[in-house]
Formats: structure tokens, C-alpha cells, sequence
């Protein structure tokens, strides 16, 4: 109950946003006292970018705060998925983590404290480089859904294939 | 010269018998293909998992590959290790997977193997015998005679692949 997320674009060399907010936060949310108990934000993203190359192509980054036993904020999952590069609607879900400490006395004055291990910067999700020396606890996930558009990708002679499953292609506009 | 973006994500390993996983990643193609950006190798974090018995990654790719033939497709080659209570590592799992020819979101499932040694080394070793080169093994076809292994749990990986200049060459992929 009572967490909140933050996201942000982590990008390549090559792209720039044109428009739209790179980062935001959403409101604090709780569970529903009826079922379905899953906790709903509900926050809308729009962004553009603009590029010379594929590579870097943008993920979303997302990391969830939340209330502990004392009542101070600690980090309670972080995540990235790429935006998805195939024309259309796309839903992703995505895995939470949370870093672990290594030693068991951390672990226990930082559960005291309320300090635990955080990202100095969760920008380092989106990476490949330094995973294997962080220790992490999986919990939770997150829904992001995204409506893709591309504009010249195909002139520039780029394959993206078409969406995997039943989509919104099969509809005509009127 | 054709190229190829792979972009994605390591996303997680279950159905081994241990739960605290990783998983050290490469690619491995034919003289043909030449990595221009991104990592070609790595290793992902080390994951406990809290809610299921899945351990989540989330490990991101992004590589791009120019290529002059189409032999020697790139294939990524897993390696699942598990890491006990006491910190050591041990062999969990081989797997190769060939990137996906088609361009468009996949999402591949990759079986993994170990090998099963003698009944001494099962019943004295620690962590499993491990293959001492496992590139030239688990890559090719060639060497795997005599070999005697028992099958592992699967590596999950989203994989998105877009293409450039297949068409100008006459390539059909799909």
C-alpha cells in the first residue's frame, strides 16, 4: 500500500526527445478494498524522439517507492523494458527488483534505519554493464501499456516486422 | 552491408532446482557478422526471488551487427549459474539460442542442459562438473559426442530484431 513510481527515458547516443515530459512521478496509491487487489496508477506517458540509428533505442525506466514499518520512504522495486519498436499497442509487464545487501548485520540496521541499499542512479537498470556484481531480490511487477508510432523507418530501408498476435491491424477505419 | 539490431531483454530462468540465479551471456556468430555497438558478452545480475520461483533478470540487450553473408546467424549462449548459501558458484545450465531470423518481437524460451559426470563426481563434488571450454561445445554442433548430460530448467529472453538492407539483397526473412 501507499507506494508511488517514478519513471524516466534512458536512450542512447543517437536519439534525442523532442517533446513530451522525460520523467515523472505518479500519485501514491493503495489497494481497493474489493478484489481485484492490484494497486493502480494509471499515469499517462507521451514522449517523441528523434534519431539517426537504431542503436540505444529508449527503455523506460521505472522504480517504486514505498512507506516501511517506521513510516520512512525506501525504494521497493526497480525495472526497465524497452519501448517496443513494432508499430501498435503493445502491453509489457515488467519485474520489480530491489538490491540486496550483502552482509546480514546491513541488512538489520537497515531495516531499523529505513536506509536500505538503493541506486545512487536508476538510470544504471537500463545497463547491461556492472549487473554481475549486484545481488538483487525479485518482488512484484509492473503493467505498462504503449501505443507506438514510427515515422520513416522504412525509408531509411529498417525492418521492424509486424506485431506478434491479434491487433489492432485487423481493424479498417471508417 | 546488411545490418541487424538485436534489442531486448534477458528476462529471467526457472525450472532449476535451486531459486538464486545468474546468468553470464554471449554472442557468438560467424566471421561474416562484425559487432559495431553494444556489448557482446555479460553477465546479469544475481537474483533471490521472494514472490515465485522464477528468478528475474531483466537484463537488457542492445547490440547491432553489420554482416557481409548470411552463415554463421548469431546465437546467444547461456550460462546459468546458482550461487548457494555460502557465496559459491555452480554450474546450473548450458543453453544456445540462435537469434530470431524474423524481424519483429519474439519471445524465446531456451532449454538448457548440464553435464552429468561420473556417479563419484556426483556423489563427492560440490556444484557439478562444468565444461572446461564452453564455447566450443555448447556453440557448435561439432563436439558433442560422448558427452552424457541431464537436462536443466529454461531461460526466458525477449528479443526484438530489426533489419536494414536485407530486401536490397534479396534476403527474405519473414
Amino acid at each position: 500500500d501507499d507506494l508511488y513510481c517514478k519513471f524516466s527515458f534512458v536512450y542512447g547516443q543517437d536519439w534525442v526527445p523532442t517533446a513530451g515530459l522525460e520523467e515523472g512521478i505518479s500519485q501514491i496509491t493503495s489497494k481497493s478494498s474489493v478484489l481485484p487487489t492490484t494497486l493502480v496508477w494509471n499515469l499517462p506517458i507521451d514522449i517523441t524522439f528523434k534519431s539517426t540509428n537504431p542503436f540505444g533505442w529508449p527503455q523506460i525506466v521505472l522504480s517504486v517507492y514505498g512507506p516501511d514499518f517506521f513510516g520512512h520512504d525506501v525504494v521497493r522495486g526497480y525495472g526497465a523494458v524497452h519501448v517496443p519498436f513494432v508499430p501498435g499497442r503493445h502491453k509489457r509487464t515488467i519485474a520489480m527488483f530491489v538490491p540486496e545487501s550483502t552482509s546480514r548485520l546491513q541488512q538489520l540496521t537497515s531495516w531499523f534505519t529505513g536506509r536500505r541499499p538503493e541506486f545512487t542512479d536508476p538510470k544504471v537498470v537500463a545497463q547491461g554493464e556492472g549487473r554481475e556484481v549486484t545481488r538483487v531480490r525479485s518482488q512484484g511487477f509492473v503493467t505498462v501499456c504503449f501505443n507506438v508510432m514510427t515515422k520513416d523507418l522504412h525509408k531509411l530501408g529498417y525492418d521492424v516486422g509486424s506485431a506478434q498476435g491479434p491487433g489492432p491491424q485487423g481493424f479498417h477505419s471508417f | 552491408m546488411a545490418e541487424l539490431h538485436l534489442f531486448g531483454q534477458i528476462e529471467g530462468g526457472s525450472g532449476f532446482p535451486q531459486r538464486r540465479l545468474f546468468c553470464k551471456w554471449g554472442l557468438h556468430a560467424g566471421a561474416a557478422w562484425t559487432l559495431l555497438a553494444g556489448a557482446g558478452a555479460g553477465q546479469t545480475q544475481l537474483d533471490d526471488p521472494q514472490v515465485d520461483d522464477v528468478a528475474h533478470w531483466g537484463h537488457p540487450l542492445d547490440m547491432h551487427l553489420a554482416t557481409k553473408g548470411l552463415q554463421g546467424w548469431p546465437r546467444l549462449l547461456l550460462e546459468v549459474w546458482h550461487v548457494d548459501g555460502w557465496g559459491r558458484p555452480g554450474l546450473a545450465g548450458y543453453g544456445v539460442c540462435h537469434v530470431p531470423s524474423a524481424p519483429g518481437c519474439h519471445r524465446v524460451t531456451c532449454v538448457t542442459w548440464r553435464p552429468r559426470g561420473t556417479r563419484a563426481q556426483r556423489l563427492l563434488g560440490t556444484g557439478g562438473p562444468q565444461l572446461r571450454v564452453p564455447e566450443v561445445t555448447a556453440a557448435g554442433a561439432g563436439d558433442r559426442f560422448r558427452l552424457s548430460t541431464e537436462s536443466a530448467g529454461t531461460v526466458t529472453l525477449e528479443l526484438g530484431v530489426v533489419t536494414r538492407n536485407m530486401g536490397r539483397y534479396g534476403v527474405a526473412l519473414g
